[in-house]
Formats: structure tokens, sequence, C-alpha cells
């Protein structure tokens, strides 16, 4: 194998051109060779000391993160925790202290699991991603990057270098939650992240719901917007959007849940995902990740130490 | 009244773990070292109709490829001799080991395993328990009627062990009963999963091979090399470095052989250092799947009038130390009640699954999970809450239990009171919150153990024994007790352990034994240096050796303080003449008299020796839409006899309880049709983390036990893996409104359950 | 496979090293480094043992290239204490009976210093978050649990 760092964006840009991948935090590459899924390539280019790709910037252009900001950063990140509640949920949630700081918000993306927790948030916040080669740039809408399990539609010598999100509106907020059987070391058996925008009645002015681990690649929940669009929050429009979400997911059965369970259990998701948004809209603090905030995932009241 | 040491120091063992200088198994490195591999067959049954390792032989690098030529023919195993080192013509699990490879690097290990050229042809899988017991089910094993087993087993084709207890009429029982309540229950095979998994390092010297190894059992281990490879015992030394974890996934002998075979051929040091899949899918230790039939008859009192009941047991491949499980399970199913009439029995069923073995506490958390969802069933049959149905009917002191077993002063009803007490028991809780309570009890295990205690020159003393240490501290809390006996400190004391050359026989970090056994050998010995002691310091002071008193590093006599010597000083002048040496072993506990039933297949645990009862109260709460479960506190009563250290008693019962919450919801083994593991990796088969661990609230009833081990202790390390999971189960039926049928209960089961 | 040669920065001590670059940190550590108390328990990132400090932040090295450490800072368990002595982690979790087979230890104290490093003053549930990637079978959690609040209580004192 041949390895190579990089320390600038010309030399990764270069180093991918003649055939290398690229390697952030290694996470996925070095676990996915270790468990046999698929051998190491043949060349790698180190990009973790790329100047500029760690970046992250809050402005008018909203939220633009370079690729090697880690999940660390943006479960912590102030900005984000306020105004892109969705994603630091998402990367709150991903495996472990170490794993957050070892992974990287484009490692995640461009991994393109269905699983992962980032995608359904970047979905529902409408994030721009900007793939870059030696030979130019360009920009995917973030729905229309992946194209099934471990494959997108950048080409092997295009890096992913940032991802834009918007400001979201007045009156907007948004969650991420999944279904897991543990409360550390976990990977979504399905997930659902919701963006809401309430207007002034209180009615829902927009919104946006996607789905993680139910089809080939994170996939939007149409229907399930829009059993919610123009309506009130109510138990009525919850269970509608909990009911169309079921229905337009087409989960497999695999070792972490069978089809029937995941299709009732996304839908479940789906519903508390658009509360959880829907609450931060209305100004209500529901900490990060919101798995941890209330319910079956929440911490213990009393301690044992 | 029971001595309780407080006092809490710091593990022998301790300051090298925390500093990374502490040295496993892995960590062994030497000189000329090769590193080994293994070529597992991959398929679950199979007939090998053609094996070529010419190629792997030919790769650089590979010193050595062996197979079943390459080993003494020798059939071997505890209670049925099915097994040999490699496969011969048959395939009956998918690691079944087809040949081993030694080479200068573990890629190019690999590389040659990868060259080895197998054809299979396929035979009928074996996995499901009631099939494989039907007429002309395909055999796992078809020569079974020529293997050599032990005299007591009672086996058929695919039973490789029946054992049933019968007492009384439980025909006329139940059909006397107001009430007969009978269900099924199945529990999925599970895990050890120490987190780390096996090494061997072996090198010959001569004709003497020296093997460091991850085993609980040093000296069975021993036994094992010596028999398949048919030399003497005392040509083979096994030492274990630090073992990191074991809870029975590390008894027995396993790859040792293959190991010391591969460095005798290619004459040096080979090491084996396994994957996390390996240790799943290898070793002959995998927690027992289980079905479950049962019925029982009450009456409209709550009285419990007579029990039947059949429990399936897969076994998988091989007969590891599996074939006391058939009545192990029996006793468990029977379980901890007065019924006047019972009619149990157990079959241990080959199949082409990983071998079974024990693990922490065999058969009983799943026997434990089944009986007591029963149990409360039962109670709501008759109205009863089921924390009263359990005061009328487990056993006290002086009753008898269902094996014809008179029960010495034992204290499972303050265990309950206990830990309902601690529980708040009765607590109104919200909707989707519930506690469940379940009773459990275990056996402590008398066996032969051995120690040296010797003082030094400098009055420092040495513990020589045979005893393992897999981290629970039994074998660090034996200077406590020699210190105790001489009048010293834990501190004045070294340990020398784990190495079969060095130390006298024992059973191993196996059965909750250390303490109950090798504590009585090292009391002993030390009971002994302590005679020797008062002697010379009587001599000296002129005195009755019967006046001097043994304390604070002094003999003193009796009544006149100021008269004394330093234990130092006693030392150093023996070094003079005859030496402070004394070798421990004392007599095992007797095993209880059985009065009133028969047991076929009878090995012994019909009758439990010292037996040790738990309750343990679990608070769980529902996430109704989900299936989630979360368990937000446990409340655990034991009576393990007197407790000699308090610190690593909490932790046994902490531990055990935290992987019975992972046995309760999220550890099960997952097989495909063709018999082989789909989650035999640690993101799918998913250990409890600090993040799921509720608080654990411990109640110690400390009635010493006439039969017990030192100062009237149980054994410990296994009991509190017994009831945890039942009483989550019990929590769940009470929010199902059904009992759970499925262990482990995962989210999607309890979910489906909510929604047959 | 060509080698490549880097310097490793390990417990304040440079190692220059030739290694091929696929190989996993954790196995430079424990064979050309000899620092073997880190551990090895799953080969992915599933078990903590291996858990080392690179400039500061936790990282599973069975699953970190050896390559992408050259030139940082890295500690180990072996350099957790400052010369002789035991770090507070590492005599409370002593005292405390955190340590039965001593297996995770090395990778659960490393994760520890890391929080209390980011988090002076942890909750309890930041203490079971910041362990979560470390898993223990023997102990139960326990009394791990209360030797790193017990650490952090006496370091906001001292």
């Amino acid at each position: 194998m041949n390895y190579t760092a990089a320390l600038t964006l010309d030399e990764a840009l270069a180093a991918l051109a003649a055939g290398a991948r690229p390697v952030a935090g290694g996470s996925d590459i070095v676990v996915g060779a270790r468990q046999g899924k698929a051998q190491l390539p043949d060349s790698i280019v180190g990009i973790h000391r790329v100047a500029g790709l760690d970046t992250l910037t809050v402005g008018g252009d909203g939220l633009v993160l370079g690729a090697l900001v880690n999940h660390a950063t943006i479960e912590t990140n102030e900005a984000i925790v306020r105004g892109w509640t969705a994603l630091a949920d998402g990367s709150a949630l991903v495996g472990s202290p170490s794993t957050r700081n070892v992974g990287t918000i484009g490692g995640n993306v461009m991994n393109s699991s269905p699983a992962m927790d980032t995608g359904a948030p970047l979905i529902v916040l409408e994030a721009i991603c900007e793939l870059r080669s030696k030979s130019g740039s360009r920009t995917v809408p973030i729905d229309e990057l992946w194209t099934g399990p471990g494959r997108s539609v950048a080409t092997p010598d295009e890096l992913l270098v940032s991802i834009t999100v918007p400001a979201l509106p007045a009156g907007s907020g948004s969650a991420y939650i999944r279904l897991e059987y543990r409360r550390a070391m976990e990977i979504a058996v399905v997930g659902a992240a919701a963006m809401v925008t309430l207007n002034g009645d209180g009615d829902v002015a927009d919104c946006r719901i996607a789905l993680t681990a139910v089809a080939p690649t994170i996939v939007r929940a149409r229907r399930a917007e829009a059993a919610l669009a123009g309506k009130a929050i109510s138990e009525e429009t919850l269970a509608a959007v909990a009911a169309a979400a079921s229905e337009e997911a087409t989960p497999i059965s695999d070792l972490r849940g069978s089809d029937r369970y995941r299709r009732h259990t996304v839908g479940v998701m789906a519903r508390r995902a658009v509360e959880g948004a829907a609450r931060r809209a209305r100004g209500e603090h529901l900490s990060v990740p919101l798995n941890r905030a209330d319910g079956i995932g929440a911490p213990l009241a009393g301690g044992s130490a | 009244m029971a001595t309780v040491i407080e006092k809490r120091h710091i593990r022998a063992d301790g300051p090298e773990k925390v500093t990374g200088s502490g040295r496993y198994t892995a960590d062994l490195t030497l000189t000329g070292m090769l590193h080994a591999k293994f070529l597992y067959a991959g398929v679950g049954h199979a007939r090998i109709t053609r094996l070529d390792v010419s190629k792997a032989r030919a790769l650089p690098g590979v010193f050595s490829v062996i197979t079943h030529e390459d080993v003494p023919d020798v059939q071997y195993g505890p209670f049925v001799q099915d097994r040999r080192l490699f496969c011969t013509d048959t395939v009956r699990f998918e690691a079944d080991i087809v040949a081993a490879v030694a080479a200068v690097s573990a890629e190019v290990a690999d590389r040659a395993i990868e060259l080895i050229e197998v054809d299979y042809e396929p035979l009928p899988i074996v996995g499901d328990l009631e099939a494989a017991l039907a007429d002309g089910a395909p055999l796992v094993h078809a020569e079974w009627e020529s293997y050599g087993a032990a005299d007591e087993l009672v086996r058929d084709r695919n039973d490789a062990s029946y054992s049933s207890i019968v007492k009384g009429d439980a025909a006329a029982g139940l059909e006397a009963a107001d009430i007969v309540v009978k269900e099924r229950y199945y529990a999925d095979s599970s895990h050890a999963a120490p987190i780390e998994p096996r090494a061997i390092l072996a090198q010959w010297e001569g004709d003497k091979v020296t093997i460091w190894t991850t085993t609980q059992v040093p000296f069975d281990t021993r036994s094992g090399v010596a028999t398949t490879l048919e030399l003497p015992e005392n040509k083979v030394r096994i030492i274990v470095p630090h073992l990191g974890g074991g809870f029975g996934g590390k008894c027995g002998f396993h790859f040792e052989a293959h190991i010391a075979v591969l460095a005798r051929k290619t004459g040096r040091p080979v090491r084996l250092v396994f994957s996390r899949r390996e240790e799943f899918i290898a070793p002959d230790r995998r927690r027992e799947g289980m079905l479950i039939d049962i019925e029982t008859g009450v009456m409209d009192d709550g009285s419990i009038v007579a029990r039947r009941a059949r429990v399936l047991i897969d076994n998988g491949a091989y007969t590891a130390d599996s074939g006391f499980f058939s009545q192990l399970a029996s006793m468990h199913i029977a379980g901890p009640y007065k019924i006047p009439n019972v009619d149990v029995s157990g079959r241990l069923v080959y199949t082409n699954h990983q071998p079974s073995g024990s693990v922490r506490a065999p058969t009983a958390p799943q026997a434990c999970w089944a009986i007591e969802q029963h149990t409360d069933s039962l109670a709501k049959a008759v109205g009863m809450d089921p924390v009263e149905f359990r005061r009328k009917n487990v056993v006290q002191t002086g009753d008898v239990g269902p094996s014809g077993q008179t029960y010495d002063t034992i204290g499972l009803i303050d265990c309950v009171e206990q830990a309902t007490a601690l529980a708040s028991y009765g607590q109104k809780l919200p909707a989707d919150e519930a506690i469940g309570v379940a009773v459990g009890c275990w056996p402590s295990f008398p066996a032969a153990a051995g120690a040296y205690v010797k003082l030094n020159a400098d009055g420092s003393g040495t513990i020589v024994t045979g005893a393992q240490e897999c981290g629970t501290g039994a074998v660090m809390t034996l200077r406590q007790l020699a210190a105790e006996e001489l009048g010293m400190e834990q501190e004045d004391f070294t340990l020398l352990y784990q190495d079969t050359d060095a130390g006298p026989y024992d059973m191993g970090a196996t059965g909750s034994q250390t303490l109950f056994n090798n504590g009585r050998a090292v009391v002993d010995a030390a009971q002994q240096l302590a005679a020797q002691l008062r002697a010379m310091a009587a001599d000296q002071m002129e005195a009755a050796p019967t006046d001097i008193v043994l304390a604070d590093g002094h003999a003193s006599v009796k009544g006149s303080p100021e008269k004394r010597v330093s234990i130092a000083d006693l030392a150093a002048a023996s070094h003079g003449g005859e030496l402070l040496i004394a070798r421990g072993s004392g007599i095992p506990s007797a095993a209880p008299v059985l009065e009133g039933s028969t047991c076929v297949g009878d090995v012994g645990v019909a009758a439990f020796t010292a037996p040790q009862f738990s309750c343990h109260a679990v608070h769980v709460k529902l996430d109704r839409d989900t299936g989630v479960t979360r368990v937000l506190g446990v409340y655990a009563a034991h009576d393990s006899g007197t407790i000699i250290n308090m610190q690593g008693a909490e932790g046994q019962v902490e531990g055990g309880v935290m992987m019975g919450i992972g046995q309760a919801l999220t550890e099960g083994t997952v097989y495909d049709d063709d018999a082989s593991q789909r989650n035999a990796m640690m993101l799918e088969y998913k250990l409890q983390t600090v993040a799921d661990a509720p608080p654990i609230k411990i109640a110690w009833i400390q009635n010493p036990a006439a039969d017990g081990g030192p100062r009237g202790a149980k054994g410990l390390a296994e009991a509190p893996n017994v009831p945890t999971a039942a009483a989550i189960a019990n929590a769940l039926s009470q929010l199902t409104g059904r009992t759970i049928d499925r262990l482990p209960m995962t989210a999607e089961r309890v979910w489906e359950t909510m929604h047959a | 496979m060509s080698a490549l040669e880097i310097t490793l920065q390990v417990n304040g001590v440079p190692y220059p090293v030739a290694v091929d670059p696929s190989r996993s940190l954790v196995s430079v550590l424990r064979k050309e480094l000899g620092l073997t108390g880190t551990k090895e328990g799953c080969d992915d990132c599933e078990c903590g043992a291996c858990m080392v400090l690179i400039d500061g932040q936790p990282v599973n090295s069975c699953s970190y290239l050896a390559a992408q450490v050259d030139g940082r800072e890295v500690v180990t368990i072996e350099g957790l204490a400052g010369d002789g002595g035991l770090h507070p982690l590492q005599q409370n979790i002593l005292e405390e009976g955190g340590v039965q087979c001593g297996f995770c230890t090395p990778g659960m104290l490393i994760s520890a210093t890391a929080l209390l490093a980011a988090n002076p003053t942890p909750s309890e549930e930041e203490i079971r978050i910041g362990l979560g990637g470390n898993l223990c079978r023997c102990t139960g959690y326990q009394k791990i649990v209360r030797a790193v609040k017990r650490t952090a209580d006496e370091l906001a004192k001292a």
C-alpha cells in the first residue's frame, strides 16, 4: 500500500486524480478492512492535515462545514446546537467520544451509509455539498448525493470539501432521533429527522422529514411531510405523520430488525422527530441529542455513584 | 456472628494493571517466535472429501502446516470423548479446525490459510432441538455409541446426556391441582465475551513444553495437552499471565495442544492470538440455548402441588463440560420451592452449533428466566401478589427441596424481604414502569485444592497456590486469609500462582470455587505455620503454645502482652533449623444427602452443597411504541454465606447483574439456517455499556454455612448472574400483560409480544 | 509495500520507526515500541481497550493508521502518570475496586483522562457518556464511575 500525507487541497486532489483514496480519521476504511469487508485500497492519501478543510463558519450563507470538521465539534458548537439542532443531535449519537473525535462530517457523508446519523439531518436542513477535483468544482444537493449503500454521485477523483447548510427561517426547529438498543456505541436501527417551521398561529408552515436505515439511501418522506404541512401539531396529525412515514419506508430485514418492525418504528421516530422539532421551534429547550433529552433514553434522575 | 472485614485493601495485582505494565498472554513474545492461524471449516455439517495443504506449505515464510495426520489420534472430552484436535473426515460446526499454520508473521499465516484447499460434501444441518430428537433425525455423531463416556451419563443418539429428577407423583399431583399452568419458553444461546480474546504461546525445551495461555483452568488445560499429545503431565507446564476475564468462556481445554504441536514441529516458539470473531465462534464455551416446557399445579390457596417439566439443551457439536447441564437445568427448573411432586428432566442435544460449555452459572439464568416468569403466572392464576406467592412457597431453613435435600440455615426468604424492601416494592409507579422480582439459587462446588505458605527469613510471606485469578480478586483475597491466621498484614504476602509447576492442584477459576476451596487450603497451611510459630515462641518465652497469640506481626503470651517476639525474628531463627513452610489442602465439604427422590443420569449436582440463594428486584421502564426496555435500578439480595472481601463481593454482584441485563435484553447469538453465527462481532452482539448501567443496590444475608468454605463462606461469582433476566422479564410481563417467551427479550420481541 | 519513515512521539519520547502504511497505531505501539499496555479486544472500535490520546483527544488505536500519527503527540497508559507514583485516576480506581481482570482498565483510564481534561466537573451522566466507548465485562461499571467522580471531586478541591 502506498501512503502520502497531503498538506494542501491541491496535493490531495492530485493524489485523488492519481487513484488514491482519501482518509481523514480512517474509522470506516480501516475498520472495514479489519472486518474483512474490503481490503485497504492500494493507495491512500491522508487529508487530516489539509489546511482549510477543518473550518466551521457561520455567516450570511448559513453554516459552512469544512469536510474535516469532526462530530465532537458539531455536537458542542453553540451555533449548530441553536440553529441546526438536528445535525448536532445526529453527530452526538455517533459511536463513542473517540469516534466523534476521529470521525469527520466529510467522511460520514461520503461513506454513504443508509444508517448514518448525520444524513437525515442534512437532508431536512437542505445541505449543499461541494465536490472538488483537479478539473473543477461542483455543488450537489445532499439528497441527490447518494445512489445506494456505499455509493454516491461523486467520482473517484472528487473530494467533498465542504457542506453548506442554509439558515432556517424564524420560527423553525429541527431534530433527529433514532431507535437504538443501547445508550452508547450504537448504530441506528431506524431514525428520522424533521425540520418544522411554525407560523404565527403555531401551525406548520413548512416541514421536511427524512428517514434513516429504511431504504438503500437515506430518504425524504414527502407523504409524511404532506400529512403535516399547513396543519396544527396534534395527536391526529402526528399519527398521520407516523403512518405515512411507515408506508413510505422500504426497509429490509437484518440483524438489527425485521422489515415489519423497522416499518413500524420508523413511523414512531418520525413522529418523535416532528414533536422535538416543533417544540424547539416554539423555543423550548430540549437537550442534544434528542435521544437523551427525555423518554426511554433520558439520564436517570438519581445517580449510583 | 459472621466475621466481616470491612477494611479495603488495594488488590495485589492492581498497580500493574492500572499502569499497563502487567503482561497478558498476547503481550508476550519470545525470540524466534512464529505466528499461528487456524483454518476453520466454515460450514456447519459436511464430509471432507479432499484436503490439500501443499500450496500453503510451499508459501515462503510458512514453517509448518498441520492437520489431523500430524497429531496422535486421540479422542477427548471431560464427559464424552467425542472430539479430536482436528477434523478427520467430518465437520460438525463452522469453527471445527481443519488445519493449523505457523508462519513468520500473522499476515503470511493468513495467506497460507487461504491457500489450503478443502472440498466439502454437505450433510444435513442439525439445528432444531426437537427435530434432532425425532426418530430418523440425522446424527451429529454417527459413531456415538463407540465413544468413551462417563459411566453416569445416559446417552442416546443426538441426546448426549439425559437426566431426570422424580419425587412423589407429579401426574397425580397435577390431576389433583385446582389450577394447572402450562408454558413454553425458548432461550437463545449467548456468549461469555471476555474483553481479552484468547492467546497462547508455546515453547519446547527438550521434551518439555511450556505454554503461556489465557485459561481459567490451568490444571485442566495441562491434562488436556497431556492426554491429546500423549505426554506425562510433568512434561507440560501451563503458565497463565494476567487473564483478561473469563466468565467461563476460558474454562476447559481448547487450543493449547495445537500450538504445542506447531512449536514442536518448527522448533520455534509459536503464538496464537484470536480475533474477536474467533473468540465468538471457536471456543467450546457458548452459553447453551434451551427449549423449556413446564407445567405446574397449584391449589387455590397458592400452594404448589406438582411440577412436570422438560428441558432441551443445545449441546452444540461436541460435549465440553456440558455433561452435567441436563441435571443442573432440571434442578433450576424444579426451582427453590417446596413442591411435593416433581417430575423434571433434561436432555443435552447435539446440534451443528458451536459447542456449549460452562458460562457463568451455566443453565441457570435461562432456566430461572423461564421458571420465574412461570411463578408469576402461577401467582396471577391464583390471584396472589407474586412476592406474596414466593413468601408462601420458597424453601426455608429445614425445608426439603425438590431433589430431596434438607436445607440447613438458608436465607432465601430474607433475600426476598430485603430485595423487595430495597426496591420499595409496591410503590406507585408510572404506567410504563414496573418492578419485577425473581429468586435464584446456585451451588457451591467442593473440590480438592492445594496451597503452600512459607515465611522468608525477613518475616515476609509467600503464598504458592494452584488457584487461578480471572479478575474476581479471589486469589488476591487469599493473602487476607493467610494474614488473619498468622496475625500479619495481607501486604506482608506475595503470591505465586497460575503456574502448574509451582502450585498444587486447583480446579481453577471455575464454579465460583477459588475462595471456597483454595481459601480452605490456604487457611489449612497458614494454621500449620501458626502452630509452628506458636511452638517456637512458646519455647523462647517459656509459655505454653496454646497461650501464644499471633497478632500485629508478633507472637505474644496471652495476658502478658509485654512478653512478645516478632514474627520476623522467629522467621529468621527458623532459617537456622526447621523452615517455616506449610502445605494445605483440607477436606472438601461433603455433599448433602438426598432423600425421597430418584435421579437418573446423576452427575452429582442434584445435591447443592452450601447452596447460595438470591432475590433480585428490578425496576424497569418500557417504551411501548418500540419495545425498548431500560433498567432503572437493580436491588439484589444475596445469601452467599460469610462475605470475606466485601469490595470484591460487591464487584461480583455488580458485574453479574450487568451481564444479566445484557442476557436479558441485547445478548443473543443469531444463527443462519446453515448453522453459522450471524452476529459474531461486538457491534451486533451487544454488551451493556456504562451508559446503560443502572444503580445497583445490594443486601447481604450473611449466614455462615456449616458446609461452607473458610469462615462459612459460599461461592459467589456466578450466583449474581442468575435472577436478573428473570426479574426483568417479570417487570415486562406486568407491563405487557403477557410472558416474554424468547430470550433475549429484544426490543423487537417485546414489541411483537405486545402485538401478538 | 514501501515502508514509511515516521516519528511517533509517545509519552514524550520520540520514536523514529519505519512502518508499512497499512499498519494500525496499536500494532506499532505494541510490536515496534513494546508498549503493550494498550490492549486489543475487538478489532473494530467497539470495545475501547486500545484507547490512546492523540494530541490530547481519545482515539481507538486499532482503527487509526500509524502513518497518520507522524509527528503527533501520543499518550498511552504507560505515560499517564508522571515519574513514579500513580495518576489520581489510577489510585482511585484501585481504591474503589474498579479493577478486576484489568484488560479494559488502560483504555478506560485514557477515556477518563480525556473526559476530565475536557470537562473537569462532569455529572454522572456525562461520565457515563464519556466512558461510553469502553466496554467492561467484569465490574458492572459502578466502581469505575465512582472512581472517576471521586477524582473529579478531588481535583476540583485541589
